[in-house]
């Protein structure tokens, strides 16, 4: 088959992009889009480097073909600052050395929002669950946990909530 | 990347079930249906499968959770999140949620469907034990109409079923279990999370009034070519009292009964040792569970 027409929404914009049905959604992102921030682990789904939000869940671009995404609303770490300021998680991965070489990191990031979009107050377990399709090589994921826990107080605080804890 | 390696040389997502049915009953096995895509995306790089055409059917709203008064009934693309975040689902069937939270990590658990599961075949599918375990029946329709066969029956080898070409899985149903009735699901893998099952399986007790065994259910993944239950242990266990050593028995018998496969995730030996110890696991957790349900404790 030739390419295919695929309309939908990348962070906020609405895109039009012209691609054969066998690409992924990760390939349209860096390929079509330039969006080069979502990696290409392992092309089969076990990696998480390539997680992005679809439809206000966190998914594995690498095991989505484009055509599925028609009329979809997807979010990639080039979608979580806002207006000139990291996401609060952005900057305490950074804050706790959440990361080494990096590789992992967009699709971790990505994970760890979709958790806090949900629950701004996660346990330890629910931060292991919601990173459990994420390998990271580097860190053990002691830091990210950290970053995690230390994201959500600064959004509970943000927020006007209760406590610091 | 490996991205170009597969072929898709047709893609379609139709807006009716008589459309899809049609384009089945045109184009049979050359056609596929894609739900969550989590199993196929993989098989089609390998080249196991090369369908012509891609048959999406994200427009059907095949994705419906319906409670009535004897059965609950799952579209065929309820996805394993859905399962999770359903409370009926929980509170009436909380073995298949269980294989749920063992199942890969929350990215393909938002793709993966309970239809797709089914359809793939795999001896190691986590979610087709729970489900026959509940005695699930599944629903396939073509363009000539439905029929409905018991779960069981559908398994005929690895990656293969009785689903004919022009077949499309459309709804799963799971009848209502009695009062007193518990279920456990146990999942033995390399690792905690992202890992294949080398044996998975669940275990199903129900008692009557008089605290004898009313029904029994033991299903057992990955030990053989289709999910087996182990009838001989569960009807050992019919009509009897529930006590340790009892179902020390049964878990004996079920080991057995079966004769697994030797493969890289464990040897036999090892899957032998393990359904006995896991089926007797399975069996006493579900019998506290009964004690902790039941009115007199
Ligand atoms: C990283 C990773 C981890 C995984 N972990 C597990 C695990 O722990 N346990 C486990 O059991 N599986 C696991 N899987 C396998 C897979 O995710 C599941 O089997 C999933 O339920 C498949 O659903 P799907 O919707 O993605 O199916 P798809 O890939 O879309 O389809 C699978 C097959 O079924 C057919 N099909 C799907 N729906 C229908 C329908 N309604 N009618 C007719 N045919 C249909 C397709 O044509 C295809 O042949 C894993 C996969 C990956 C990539
Ligand atoms: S690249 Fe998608 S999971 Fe590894
Ligand atoms: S920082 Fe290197 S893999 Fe995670």
């Amino acid at each position: 088959m030739g390419e295919m027409n695929i309309e939908f929404n990348v962070n906020g914009k609405q895109v039009r992009v012209s691609a054969e049905p066998n690409k992924t959604l990760l390939y349209v992102l860096r390929g079509n889009l330039g969006l080069t921030g979502t990696k290409d682990g392992c092309s089969s789904g076990d990696c998480g480097a390539c997680v992005v939000m679809l439809d206000g869940r966190p998914v594995n671009s690498c095991m989505v073909l484009g055509p599925q995404v028609e009329g979809s609303s997807v979010v990639t770490i080039e979608g979580l600052a806002s207006n000139g300021e990291l996401h609060p998680l952005q900057r305490t991965f950074g804050e706790t050395w959440a990361f080494q070489c990096g590789f992992c990191t967009p699709g971790m990031l990505v994970s760890c929002y979709a958790l806090l979009e949900l629950n701004d107050h996660p346990s330890r377990e629910e931060i292991l669950t919601a990173i459990a399709g994420n390998f990271c090589r580097c860190t053990g994921y002691q830091a990210v946990i950290k970053a995690v826990e230390q994201a959500a107080a600064e959004l509970r605080a943000a927020k006007g909530g209760a406590g610091n804890d | 990347m490996h991205q170009a390696s597969m072929s898709i040389p047709e893609y379609t997502a139709p807006a009716t079930l008589d459309d899809a049915l049609g384009i089945k009953k045109e184009r049979g096995a050359e056609a596929r249906v894609i739900a969550g895509g989590t199993d196929l995306i993989l098989r089609m790089r390998d080249k196991v499968f090369s369908p012509s055409v891609l048959i999406d059917l994200r427009r059907l709203s095949l994705d419906g959770i319906a409670l009535s008064d004897n059965e609950l009934r799952l579209g065929a693309f309820v996805s394993l999140s859905q399962v999770l975040e359903s409370a009926d689902i929980e509170r009436l069937f909380p073995a298949l949620p269980a294989g749920c939270r063992e199942f890969a990590g929350p990215p393909i658990r938002n793709r993966g469907t309970l239809g797709g599961n089914i359809v793939n075949a795999s001896p190691a599918a986590d979610l087709v034990p729970p489900l026959i375990a509940y005695d699930a029946s599944i629903v396939l329709s073509s363009s000539d109409g439905e029929r409905v066969l018991q779960l069981m029956a559908f398994f005929v080898g690895p990656g293969q079923s009785v689903m004919e070409p022009d077949e499309i899985l459309t709804e799963i149903r799971l009848p209502l279990m009695p009062a007193s009735s518990a279920a456990t699901f146990i999942k033995l893998g390399q690792r905690r999370s992202m890992a294949i099952s080398q044996v998975n399986l669940t275990t199903r007790l129900s008692v009557d009034e008089s605290s004898m065994v009313s029904e029994a259910r033991i299903v057992l993944g990955s030990v053989a070519p289709v999910p087996m239950r182990a009838v001989a242990a569960e009807e050992f266990l019919l009509g009897k009292e529930l006590s340790e050593k009892l179902l020390n028995r049964a878990a004996k018998k079920a080991r057995d009964e079966v004769t697994p496969i030797s493969d890289v995730r464990a040897s036999l030996s090892y899957r032998l040792e393990m359904v006995e110890v896991l089926v007797r696991r399975a069996l006493l957790a579900t019998w506290d569970e009964l004690r902790g349900s039941a009115p007199d404790g």
